[in-house]
């Protein structure tokens, strides 16, 4: 299993470059990802059997999969297929219009195998070290997929997002290094498995609280500037607006939630050994806030529909904070689905763009118009997509935002409800004013023809816009007990 | 004995990043940093040969000491002068704030880790809490030194120094991670280096100048 897992992107990388025809290239990686997806839905089917599936022989306590990780992988590969499926298409309109030759649709396709390992690694180990190595190498193997234009924008945005995640995430190893201290100091005997997460969870409470209090901060900070949380997010806007659009849809929808992770296991570790959660929920609170107003003040000023859409990460990872943060069965269960919807909902907003921009060549608002009638399929699913990520009835994103605010009613935090639901409404309108021209009116420009782009790409769109919608009116049995499986892995319920 | 050659040791890595903030071109802190990995080498050496002597059987530390002597005091050092003598264009000053202030600041970061650690009442090792003092006041430096200095190279070099500081909190406050996660850090670094190297090129020829001041396109 685990080595199915890590073994597909790894091949999948390197026979890219053993082909010339961009076929053949486009269908290894398409079924390459088709394959992860399917090997991500088995484990989860055998994690609602047996609860966690460990790894053995010489690799014995490195791999793990409990449902929390098993959700987050779930997400990944999931979106990893469709960004591949548009991939084709979108890549294959940049190289028929010569923007991008094979050898770079090659390295697109190598890198983002690279990325996706690095994520996948990182979510099937249970060594805390090398989830930290882990997410430091999705910032190496993402940060040519940022600059994958080499124009002068992409490379400033790229230098930025290789600097600032490397340092930021230089604080997470020292948070990592401290509680491997306390884990060292409390139980000698355990060298080896110290760094164990199932060990540090099942030891909790032989752990020193101050110590993992500093651990805490520091983590929190180094995954959280990966995680976009503000004030760490400044990488984040450029990284997404610069890169390609399906990179972007990965990095949105699949990165922040990787790093989310990171923070969650020691999130759980913390509680445990605290006995309490106002401490971390503190901080993540705060955190949250914080980046939820940021986003709302930027989104106001922006003109360039995609760095708009990168300050609505950094307001949906708040949300999740908010939601971690709060620390009820309820508000657990709000983030953890608030992650899936989100990561849907954002892929298929920045894969609409994706096509506008092929379309209309350009990222600033004001020179599009007349959206809807130019590309029926992909103005309207960016349109309800709109609709979708600023919280709108029917979709999931809604239904989580509800539940997170109910929540913190429900925990008496009044102030904090209040200002979410501000914010939001602020976010919302900032969104509504600043996207809505794009889709109405005439198009002036009389170069641009009417009609969508080949048919992949608005399948692309109708399926996750469809996958939305459903989340949001219904939520399956085998979905729903698997977030109640990891809601109580994180707050430490249930059985070892 | 062994507690006082690594506290000594440690010190030295801290004052030689001091000195790195007094350094005003490019050659001096890569030479700088090449005297503070050569002082790193020393403290992996000693940890391990201790662990050695003591244990009787082979302690993987050893492995990280090689490492550290190839890679940062001998190639990461050369590459990195091969390549500021390829982009500079002309010496010019190269820093926001002037020496003595950014002496002030870095004590004040001391300080400031000083005064993070000593609160932990958990650490109740006197020795763990120095090297925790220490790396902190590395690390911190190290970000200082990032965002003082203009050039592509110099956010490298501060890159790297804080990357010396983990690599001490690592070695001096636990023994030594578990192998598998030194080594994974010790490559996962090499390749941060790498890709910088690789992006400083990628700067030098679009911007035409490694100054970063001129990476302004983006804002807001």
């Amino acid at each position: 299993m685990f080595f199915a897992l890590l073994a597909i992107p790894a091949l999948a990388g390197g026979l890219v470059w053993t082909n010339k025809n961009k076929i053949v290239i486009h269908l290894t990686n398409l079924f390459g990802s088709l394959s992860l997806l399917v090997f991500s839905i088995i484990a989860l089917i055998e994690i609602s059997k047996t609860k966690v599936i460990d790894s053995t022989g010489i690799f014995k306590d490195l791999f793990y999969i409990d449902s929390l990780s098993g959700y987050i992988l779930f997400i990944t590969t999931l979106a990893f297929f469709l960004v591949s499926l548009y991939s084709i298409s979108y890549f294959g309109e940049e190289l028929r219009r010569k923007v991008i030759t094979l050898k770079k649709l090659k390295l697109y396709y190598c890198l983002s195998n690279a990325f996706v390992l690095s994520m996948i690694l990182a979510l099937t180990t249970q060594n805390m070290g090398v989830l930290w190595i882990a997410i430091e190498a999705t910032t190496l193997a993402s940060a040519f997929l940022v600059g994958f234009y080499n124009n002068k924008r992409a490379i400033e945005a790229a230098w930025k997002y290789l600097i600032i995640c490397s340092v930021g995430i230089a604080f997470a190893l020292l948070g990592i290094i401290l509680l491997y201290y306390s884990s060292t100091v409390a139980l000698p005997g355990a060298k080896i498995s110290g760094l164990n997460w199932k060990f540090l969870i099942d030891n909790a409470s032989a752990l020193d609280p101050s110590i993992l209090k500093i651990a805490f901060i520091f983590i929190l900070i180094g995954f959280g500037t990966k995680v976009g949380f503000s004030p760490m997010h400044t990488w984040l806007p450029d990284a997404h607006s610069q890169a390609p659009s399906p990179v972007s849809a990965l990095l949105s929808g699949v990165l922040l939630n990787t790093a989310m992770y990171g923070i969650i296991r020691v999130l759980a570790i913390v509680n445990k050994s605290l006995g309490s959660s106002r401490y971390t929920g503190n901080l993540l609170i705060l955190l949250g806030i914080l980046s939820i107003i940021t986003a709302a003040i930027f989104v106001l000023v922006q003109q360039d529909y995609k760095r708009i859409l990168a300050y609505s990460s950094i307001e949906h990872m708040g949300i999740i904070a908010i939601g971690l943060g709060i620390c009820t069965p309820i508000s657990i269960f709000a983030a953890l689905y608030h992650t899936f919807n989100h990561a849907m909902t954002k892929s298929m907003l920045f894969l609409a763009t994706g096509n506008v921009y092929l379309k209309y060549h350009t990222k600033k608002i004001s020179s599009i118009r007349g959206l809807i009638k130019t590309m029926p399929v992909t103005g309207v699913a960016f349109v309800l997509g709109v609709f979708a990520i600023t919280g709108m009835p029917p979709f999931g994103i809604f239904m989580s935002e509800f539940n997170t605010v109910v929540a913190a009613f429900f925990s008496k935090m009044y102030i904090i409800a209040a200002l979410l639901l501000l914010f939001l409404a602020i976010i919302f309108a900032g969104f509504i004013k600043q996207l809505s021209q794009m889709f109405y009116g005439r198009n002036t420009n009389s170069e641009i023809k009417k009609g969508e782009l080949g048919i992949i790409g608005p399948t692309v769109l109708l399926i996750l816009l469809c996958i939305t919608i459903f989340i949001g009116i219904y939520i399956p049995s085998p979905f729903k007990s698997l977030l109640d499986a990891t809601t109580n892995i994180i707050l430490g319920i249930g059985g070892k | 004995m062994y507690n006082n050659a690594l506290n000594l040791l440690s010190i030295l890595i801290l004052i030689s990043s001091f000195n790195l903030i007094a350094n005003k071109r490019q050659k001096a802190y890569i030479s700088t940093f090449r005297v503070q990995s050569i002082l790193l080498a020393l403290v992996s050496l000693l940890v391990s040969v201790r662990s050695m002597t003591l244990n009787k059987k082979f302690d993987a530390v050893i492995i990280i000491f090689v490492l550290i002597v190839v890679f940062k005091v001998i190639i990461i050092p050369f590459v990195m002068k091969r390549t500021s003598e390829k982009v500079e264009y002309s010496i010019e000053k190269d820093f926001f704030i002037s020496i003595p202030i950014s002496m002030i600041i870095c004590c004040g970061l001391v300080l400031l880790s000083w005064y993070v650690i000593y609160n932990i009442e958990g650490i109740t090792n006197t020795n763990a809490k120095n090297y925790l003092i220490y790396s902190l006041s590395i690390i911190m430096i190290g970000l200082f030194f990032m965002i003082s200095r203009k050039k592509a190279i110099g956010q490298i070099v501060g890159f790297l120094v804080i990357e010396n500081g983990m690599f001490m909190a690592a070695m001096l406050t636990t023994e030594g991670m578990p192998m598998i996660v030194e080594l994974g850090l010790f490559f996962d670094l090499l390749t941060a280096f790498l890709i910088m190297g690789i992006f400083v090129f990628k700067i030098n020829n679009t911007f035409e100048s490694i100054d970063i001041n001129k990476l302004k396109n983006l804002k807001g």
